[in-house]
């Protein structure tokens, strides 16, 4: 233990001198200093896909037998799936719940298959909570609730942030799971990787995001080769667009121009092409452009001295007010192909047992209808992908899908069962961080008696 | 035109330094003109240009020539506006409000209606100089929000089939077209009850607000079913995807209406009265000033405003008037959006020079700022006419950022964004153009800069929008003279000694001959431009 807070303690003086721009954090080669424990267990990583504006959970994942399907198609009359589209999709009894029987959207065929094969799981009705809350609590406001609940970019945070926090919150637990594992890489630049834009997720206290760009490594010209016709003129670009500056704000560019040609360098290097795969990248779909570079670093890491790992992508247009039915088809169908793409690329590498992806959204939506679509909700239904999961089960309790319900505060939005920091805690505890620190990660984790789901088995 | 009201007339770097953030970006001429003008009677004169409907016209002319409108050619009349406009506050502002009242052709749906958003953008510009209730109307009566935030067709409550209003444009219009989501003092600072901020408003006031939202559709002859639904019978407005919405009563819901402490009784038929109502509540909160105030002086002057300024800037929108020396702008009206645009931009906190050392002052330029500064500075010409400079959203390649194509209605970047990790985030401030800068971006800029400051930009070959070098020639052989131009250009003398030093000496790089000295000069002044687009000075706005 005296080893561990020590190098946590290093590692913080580390991120703090980088960040004031003297030192760049790919130059520290924390294996080289001995005091770094390696991680056990070989290589693993976290995918976050985040679906942008609040997917409707209830036609992603519906209950499907008789009784149950019923209910549920009463419920949301002009927005609701029949027994004949989901047939395909359905997932069977479901021992878990009762042996209930659910179906995915038409549109997951692949995320079926995973579900079936033992590769997927459902995490039904979870999302940001402080504590336990009942019906009664969360209308009586008698315990603290995530702040501005059924807001986009708020709830969006709430999901993102280690403390269930909104808008302008600066840690996530994606990168307080980076700041416990970080020690297992040889380099700590490409511990915590968007390759969809900065989000809250990534940042933990020491660790930095770094954004990478679905082409891979990117060269910047102006400090390449000649510029201009003068090729002294290079050195001095890079001298320039580097400064520091008393200036606050001027002095951050120079810090993110030196972090990218840095990292930019040790990535053309070390990432494979996109030809490294036979599965081709599905065309017109961006995110499997993000996924595809996901598993390009994967396909990197010994080179890069990567062990762990955290990665974010997402996919917008999810805010499904009006046209639910023929745009969230749309959408899940892009995720499936994706998803379905990137278990092929795992699978080339054999990495499948390596790597768990799971979904987040915004928020879940009302079971209500408002003509063609549902509006803002709280808790929701996602999935966890992986070689290592314990698929083909529902975990949590998937509630009745009905008015009334203790679940439903209101137009059919569910009270979340599962708190995210529960499904948070289950992903870092497979990653490597232990129980021991959880609550350095998930502050809130100890108001849970169950902090983990089985997810793993 | 009568002159400066001021007593000493203004110095060229103070003139620039108003125009960057004023207009998209400075010219040589433009910076003459407003030292001899002064800033008030240059604000007069602006203030005083009539809108006109530059999108519409220069969309309609595409679609006379039997092209289809892509997302490209909203890009290109914006392209257009902004760097040719004669009424260049107008534009700027506009853009601005595009950020704040916020439609996007990310929609799918918005996506069909490329003239409509060319129109929305007109409305923003016509109604930047007017009163906020006028803009807050027309906002939400425009079909583009409609269509955007889903309340244009949105219903009245069918219990019998669970249905209930669409509650989007109800909430969106509180938490960022009005008064946000805390209650908040008159500078701008939340008002704390017990330590702890306030919610402006609840789950209840959504439901209240969204049935007001109901029985608006298409604007039409008629309000018949099939003009409501937007059928092809009765024959649609050929206007109707820039004519407000209208009221259909038969879709209005009827129910009681309670929102901020407003009650439009049950029995209300008329979708237009409960509109009038609902948006005089929200124009009436006193969040309104500060909130807006807030956000404006943000996208044009820094990110980070003292309260004082935001209190100053509210106190204009409040009351409605302005004054500034001898001169005095504004209706007298609350919600007066000259006298607001004057208080941002001639606060002493906008133009004193002290803040310029202050390492907390400004804001990071966002690109879209970044690519107009170039095409003003050098006063670009398109050999077309027509601006031929399409979407630039990938951020690894081009931009990251193309005009009425944000991600969200959350804008391309959140008026509190913190860049986790960094000395700002320490010093507890706010970067919202971070939010769309990270390791790829930087590159993507630096090398699609690098090809513009060569080629020039947009699509042709030669590219369609070429740069007039020509004064910065004509000093290439005096690198001195060729910073300090590029400095009152684009960083209105705030250029630091270093910046200054490297560019001169990169100038040097390239020696003069004699002789036929066209593609030294040329590849010196490409060299001092590219360099000053990617100085740290340029891209934060001071």
């Amino acid at each position: 233990m005296t080893t561990r807070i020590s190098r946590r303690e290093f590692l913080k003086t580390a991120a703090a001198v980088s960040s004031t721009g003297i030192a760049a954090p790919f130059a520290l080669n924390l294996a080289a200093l001995g005091s770094a424990a390696a991680q056990t267990g070989g290589y693993r990583a976290l995918v976050c896909l985040f679906l942008h504006g609040g997917n409707d959970h209830t036609n992603t994942v519906i209950p499907y037998d008789l009784a149950s399907h019923s209910e549920y198609f009463n419920a949301r009359s002009s927005i609701a799936l029949t027994r004949e589209e989901l047939a395909p999709t359905s997932l069977g009894a479901v021992a878990s719940q009762g042996g209930r029987e659910f179906a995915l959207h038409p549109s997951l065929v692949a995320m079926r298959r995973l579900y079936s094969e033992g590769n997927a799981a459902v995490v039904a009705n979870v999302g940001p909570l402080i504590v336990p809350t009942t019906k009664l609590q969360y209308q009586s406001r008698s315990v603290p609730l995530p702040p501005k609940l059924f807001s986009h970019n708020d709830q969006q945070s709430a999901w993102q942030a280690h403390m269930a926090s909104g808008e302008g919150v600066r840690q996530g637990w994606g990168g307080s799971l980076g700041d416990q594992l970080l020690g297992g890489n040889a380099n700590t630049a490409f511990m915590c990787i968007s390759a969809a834009g900065n989000a809250v997720w990534l940042s933990g206290r020491n660790v930095v995001q770094y954004q990478v760009s679905t082409s891979g490594a990117l060269t910047m010209n102006a400090i390449t080769g000649s510029l201009y016709g003068s090729s002294a003129a290079t050195a001095a670009y890079r001298n320039l667009v580097t400064l520091a500056s008393s200036n606050l704000f001027e002095n951050e560019m120079g810090v993110i121009n030196r972090r990218s040609i840095e990292t930019n360098d040790l990535l053309r290097t070390a990432l494979p092409p996109t030809t490294f795969f036979t599965t081709p990248v599905p065309s017109g779909n961006t995110l499997a452009s993000q996924l595809n570079v996901v598993a390009r670093m994967i396909a990197g890491r010994s080179a890069l001295g990567l062990n762990r790992q955290v990665f974010l992508v997402s996919l917008g247009g999810f805010d499904h007010h009006d046209y639910l039915l023929t745009q969230q088809a749309q959408r899940l169908a892009t995720v499936d192909t994706a998803v379905d793409a990137f278990w092929s690329w795992l699978g080339q590498m054999g990495m499948q047992s390596s790597v768990t992806l799971f979904t987040a959204s915004d928020f879940g939506r009302t079971l209500t209808s408002n003509g063609d679509g549902s509006d803002h909700g709280w808790g929701s239904h996602h999935f966890v992908v992986g070689g290592g999961v314990a698929g083909n089960t529902i975990y949590g309790d998937f509630p009745q899908t009905a008015y009334g319900t203790t679940s439903d505060i209101g137009q059919g939005s569910l009270l979340p069962g599962t708190a995210v920091d529960q499904l948070a805690g289950s992903l870092g505890r497979w990653l490597g961080v232990p129980d021991s620190s959880m609550s350095t990660v998930l502050p809130n984790i100890g108001n849970y008696a169950t902090r983990y789901l089985p997810l793993y088995g | 035109m009568a002159k400066s009201t001021g007593t000493t007339a203004l110095k060229d770097r103070d003139a620039s330094r108003f125009l960057a953030q004023a207009t998209f970006g400075a010219t040589a001429a433009e910076i003459a003109r407003l030292q001899r003008l002064g800033y008030a009677a240059w604000l007069a004169e602006q203030l005083a240009i009539p809108a006109t409907p530059s999108h519409q016209a220069y969309l309609d002319a595409v679609l006379a020539t039997g092209t289809s409108l892509s997302d490209s050619h909203v890009a290109h009349t914006f392209w257009k506006q902004a760097a040719t406009g004669v009424d260049s506050l107008r534009q700027r502002v506009a853009f601005a409000l595009s950020q704040i009242f916020v439609v996007s052709l990310q929609d799918s749906t918005v996506n069909n209606y490329r003239r409509g958003v060319g129109g929305y953008l007109d409305m923003l510009g016509r109604e930047a100089f007017g009163n906020y209730r006028s803009l807050l109307e027309a906002v939400a009566r425009h079909p583009m929000m409609g269509i955007y935030l889903s309340h244009l067709r949105n219903q009245k409550e069918d219990p019998t089939r669970n249905r209930i209003p669409d509650q989007n444009f109800a909430r969106e219009v509180m938490q960022l077209f009005s008064i946000g989501l805390v209650q908040l003092n008159a500078d701008g600072t939340p008002r704390l009850v017990n330590g702890a901020p306030v919610e402006s408003y609840t789950a209840d006031d959504i439901v209240g607000l969204s049935r007001v939202f109901t029985g608006f559709s298409w604007a039409g002859l008629d309000t018949v079913d099939g003009r409501f639904h937007g059928y092809s019978t009765p024959p649609p407005d050929p206007n109707r995807d820039i004519l407000p919405m209208q009221g259909y009563m038969k879709f209005h819901s009827v129910s009681e209406k309670r929102f901020l402490g407003t009650v439009i009784p049950a029995g209300q038929p008329n979708p237009d009265e409960s509109l009038r109502i609902a948006l005089d509540t929200l124009a009436a909160h006193p969040n309104v000033g500060p909130f807006l105030g807030r956000q404006l002086i943000q996208r044009l002057v820094t990110s980070n405003p003292s309260a004082a300024y935001v209190g100053r800037v509210a106190q204009a929108f409040n009351i409605g008037r302005y004054t500034y020396g001898t001169w005095t702008v504004g209706s007298g009206v609350r919600g007066d959006l000259k006298a607001t645009i004057a208080a941002v931009l001639l606060d002493r906190d906008a133009r004193a020079t002290p803040s310029l050392n202050n390492p907390n002052f400004g804001r990071v330029r966002e690109p879209i700022l970044r690519m107009a500064n170039w095409m003003r500075a050098f006063n670009v010409r398109s050999a077309s006419g027509n601006f031929l400079l399409g979407t630039t959203d990938d951020a690894a390649t081009s931009l990251g950022q193309t005009v009425m194509r944000s991600p969200s209605v959350f804008n391309f970047y959140r008026p509190g964004y913190v860049p986790p990790n960094t000395a700002i985030a320490d010093a507890g401030l706010v970067a919202p153009e971070m939010q769309i800068i990270h390791e790829s971006a930087v590159i993507g800029y630096s090398n699609y800069m690098r090809s513009v400051v060569q080629s020039g930009a947009g699509s042709n070959s030669p590219r369609d929008i070429q740069p007039d070098y020509s004064a910065e020639i004509a000093l290439a052989d005096r690198p001195d003279s060729l910073v300090n131009r590029m400095d009152l250009l684009l960083t209105f003398g705030t250029m630091s000694s270093a910046t200054k030093t490297i560019i001169r000496d990169a100038i040097a790089t390239v020696p003069l001959p004699t002789s036929s000295q066209t593609t030294a000069r040329t590849n010196r002044v490409w060299l001092a431009v590219l360099f000053t687009l990617s100085a740290p000075d340029f891209l934060v706005q001071k």
